[in-house]
């Protein structure tokens, strides 16, 4: 079995001289006296610049968490100058930020100090067996080789840490509190709440939750159509392409292909316009005597659902055309001839040999695609931007709009936060439930290291 | 009746019915306008009597050329069948080809061939054209395609024609409305007046209102400085957890898969006042760093990529001493060209097509405006109707490049597609 960093640790302590368990307590201590100075003196300077934080900054960001802030911004007579002044007040959102930031920084000064405590232990006990513990600049070299890994991941996971985890932990817990449009820093103070966003979102009858779900119902019959539709027409796009004697393929294929090539919020905004009330699909169909008024294209609930269906098979067909193209190739020929001896004709053999094999192989792209479309803004923001707008729903939100779009707008035009936060922790929970629920079933559980050569 | 040589028997036998129809067909009613009904034959003379109004001449050529066509085609197949000889097949199957685009094409064109002389009411098509137009149309399509299958050609150029033409039909029509230079929104024609590319000209030079160079510089300079960016760490991340195993590995791989699931927006305004803290909302600098910082989340088609690469590669020349550095940039990297493509490529034309981080991210500072925002201001309620050829201009502009780009280079994204489905 394999031992955790925490018992390795405790093994290493019994080994080591009391007085060396000083390194407990100061960083570094054991790696001084295993001759590894540079190291050692680095720890230290680490630990001293922590507990200079705590110190001046991290107990009160720390208390502040807890609070949010207790002094409301406000106006104070002056005696002195006989006018009211502006008393700055308490900002919550800063104080959240910086708290989230403090233990981010309590986190990891905890991971450096087990760290430190197993590596100096582990020079201890090299050093008294006779082996020579490497130097820094050793330790550097290793960072090109065996530890390799360190060196290619900093810059990654600092930039994942700095611009995905650290706001994302921020605004999960914007989610647990009231920072909406009433509550705006640094007017106003913010405070915790508990789980009464999502109350109002899921349970209450208010309009927010009256908005939620027929939101949520769309998102999901939105994401089953777009997945669905462009998968299987684009599939048979491929076949038809694909089929034995079609000449010109790279032909036919670059014309699809011009849809992916294309910006996509050009051709968006481009197929918007031609839907346009006034747009040159209707100007045409009236001037060619096919109806007299303009059809409801992206005004009309219904209509723009089905609008945005279709301009995104528009994009999305040509993609899947791509992926089955590369699957065709690899599908056994033997397969269509032994089926073509048995007298099957070509839409049996799609039903009974190229679907099922496609099918086989994509399934973690539909699965993946599917969660893409539940959070898919283009098609619908540059359609409709989430219109056609309905009182029914709470401010701003349309009969287009799906979680993310609604998402976008509660942060951007109407600075709800804490109602976004929450909408996106429960996208994540569609997302992951889903995506746990297919994988299980799917043959992705599969050992990644059986498929390496 | 026997099939010829050549020909396929299952459909050699409906041909028949595909000689007969165009004749019998001239004689059902056809239109009906205001009270007297217009059979096929009838419709030929009347056809030639507008033959010298404005606007008719793709409606008479359409009607007439369809009707010839059709004639001509039953001809061939009449032929076909007295003297068994494929070169009617092949001369009745371009026939029908015939005859169904221009069938088609009167489709498009009957309510303006008479409006030239009448002006019939604009639902003209739901309720003045009779069976006779209908099943012509029909007739005509369902013809080629029966004479194509008997022919032994692929009917599935009827399908790919079709869709090719829906498919074009958007890029077409921007092309046309940006090369025409009078009108604005509301027209209801697509070939320009006047053509000319006085809309390029004004988008490019014109810098009054909208600053659509300097957009393009803005797009250009933060897509190229976060497709570096990016392309890096996606593909030292894929390469470390492709090939190296160390502690905390699957932890991390996690990880970037929970990420993964959050609305990649939502944590957009925490991203923002933390650029703010940092001194750098609103800058493009700041643009760069949102869309590389959270690059390491696609490792995974990389990662499938590294993982195909045979490990004895490495094993080797870790024997011969290369350091694991060496083996990722000297042996790994030159091997991995397709995937390297794959994710500049794509790293690239992500922040092209961007518009919500932006928006976020730049706000109301209009001076580091992208292409995409920019344009999305073009075409909002108030600027439509008086900038829309100029958008369109913008547009076919912005596309040119980024289209030519991706095509030239769709070979390797195709390759790398495909990688990540095979996961």
């Amino acid at each position: 079995m394999k031992q955790s960093g925490y018992d390795k640790t405790l093994q290493l302590a019994k080994k080591v001289d009391k007085i060396d368990r000083l390194s407990y307590i100061l960083m570094g201590f054991a790696h001084i006296k295993a001759g590894q100075i540079v190291k050692g003196v680095g720890f230290f300077l680490l630990e001293i610049a922590f507990i200079f934080y705590m110190i001046n900054k991290g107990v009160t960001t720390l208390l502040n968490l807890i609070t949010l802030g207790t002094v409301q911004q406000g106006m104070v007579y002056d005696e002195a100058e006989e006018i009211y002044v502006r008393v700055d007040g308490d900002n919550s959102m800063l104080m959240l930020l910086y708290g989230v930031v403090a233990l981010f920084v309590i986190i990891g000064f905890v991971i450096l100090w087990r760290v430190s405590v197993r590596t100096g232990f582990q020079a201890l006990i090299n050093k008294k067996a006779g082996k020579k513990n490497p130097g820094f600049i050793e330790d550097i070299r290793s960072l090109f080789d065996k530890n390799i890994h360190m060196n290619l991941l900093f810059v990654p996971l600092l930039g994942l840490f700095l611009f995905t985890v650290l706001p994302l932990v921020y605004m999960i817990l914007m989610a647990f509190t009231n920072y909406d449009v009433n509550h705006q820093p640094p007017g106003n103070l913010f405070d915790w709440v508990g789980l009464r966003n999502f109350n109002e979102l899921l349970l209450s009858s208010g309009k927010i939750a009256q908005t939620f779900w027929p939101v949520l119902g769309w998102t999901l019959v939105w994401a089953v159509f777009a997945t669905f539709s462009n998968y299987f027409l684009g599939i048979l796009l491929a076949v038809l392409i694909n089929r034995d004697g079609v000449k010109l393929k790279k032909l036919w294929r670059t014309v699809f292909v011009l849809s992916i090539a294309i910006p996509s919020f050009v051709s968006l905004l481009v197929i918007r316009t031609m839907l346009n009330k006034s747009g040159v699909i209707n100007m045409e169909l009236i001037s060619l005597g096919f109806i007299k008024d303009p059809l409801p294209f992206l005004t009309n609930a219904t209509w723009a659902r089905a609008s945005v269906i279709v301009a995104n098979m528009w994009i999305g067909i040509p993609f899947t055309m791509l992926i089955a193209t590369g699957i065709l190739t690899n599908i056994p020929s033997d397969l269509y001839e032994s089926a073509k001896i048995d007298g099957a004709g070509p839409f049996m053999m799609f039903k009974k040999i190229t679907m099922p094999y496609i099918f086989f192989i994509t399934t973690p792209y539909l699965i993946s695609n599917f969660i893409a479309n539940v959070n898919n803004f283009n098609p619908i923001y540059f359609m409709t931007e989430g219109g056609p707008l309905t009182l029914e729903y709470f401010k701003g939100a349309g009969k287009t709009d799906l979680l993310v779009t609604w998402l976008y707008k509660l942060t951007k035009d109407s600075f709800d936060y804490c109602y976004a936060a929450a909408i996106g922790i429960l996208i994540f929970g569609i997302s992951a439930t889903v995506s746990l629920i297919l994988y299980n079933k799917s043959n992705a559980s599969r050992n990644e290291e059986g498929f390496q050569l | 009746m026997t099939t010829p040589k050549g020909f396929n028997s299952k459909y050699y036998r409906l041909l028949p019915v595909f000689a007969l129809l165009p004749v019998l067909l001239l004689f059902l009613p056809y239109v009906s306008t205001g009270g007297k009904s217009l059979n096929g034959l009838g419709m030929l003379k009347a056809a030639g009597e507008f033959k010298n109004a404005a606007g008719a001449v793709l409606p008479i050529f359409g009607g007439i050329g369809g009707l010839v066509a059709g004639l001509v085609a039953a001809a061939a197949l009449i032929l076909l069948f007295i003297f068994r000889n494929k070169v009617f097949g092949y001369i009745a199957t371009f026939a029908e080809a015939f005859f169904a685009f221009f069938e088609v094409a009167s489709f498009f064109g009957i309510k303006k061939m008479f409006d030239a002389t009448e002006g019939f009411g604009s639902d003209f098509m739901i309720h003045d054209l009779r069976a006779g137009f209908w099943v012509l149309l029909i007739a005509s399509i369902a013809g080629l395609w029966i004479t194509m299958a008997a022919n032994r050609f692929h009917t599935e150029y009827i399908i790919l024609t079709v869709m090719s033409v829906i498919w074009l039909f958007p890029v077409f029509y921007i092309t046309m409305t940006a090369l025409r230079q009078e009108g604005s929104f509301y027209v209801n024609y697509i070939m320009p007046k006047q053509p000319g590319l006085e809309n390029f000209k004004k988008m490019i030079f014109d810098d009054s209102k909208f600053h659509y160079v300097r957009w393009f510089k803005n797009t250009l300079l933060v897509a190229t400085l976060s497709c570096i960016v990016s392309s890096l760490i996606v593909l030292q991340s894929a390469y470390v957890l492709s090939r190296i195993r160390f502690n905390g590995r699957k932890v991390i791989m996690n990880l970037l898969l929970i990420l993964g699931m959050f609305p990649g927006f939502m944590s957009m305004i925490a991203v923002y006042y933390i650029l703010k803290g940092m001194g750098l909302a609103q800058s493009l600098v700041a643009l760069v760093l949102v869309y590389s910082g959270s690059a390491s989340l696609s490792y995974y088609v990389a990662k499938g990529f590294f993982d195909t690469v045979p490990k004895s590669l490495d094993e080797a020349a870790c024997i011969d001493g290369a350091t694991k550095w060496h083996v990722f940039t000297k042996i790994i990297m030159p091997l991995s060209k397709p995937i390297i493509i794959y994710t500049v490529l794509t790293s690239f034309m992500g922040p092209w097509a961007d518009y919500i981080f932006a928006s976020v991210i730049l706000g109301d500072k209009s001076d580091y405006y992208t292409i995409a925002m920019g344009l999305f201001n073009m075409i909002s309620m108030e600027n439509i109707d008086k900038y829309f050829t100029q958008f369109a201009a913008g547009a076919v502009l912005i596309s040119i490049p980024i289209a030519t780009l991706f095509i030239s280079l769709q070979k390797y994204y195709v390759e790398g597609l495909s990688g990540s489905v095979k996961g």
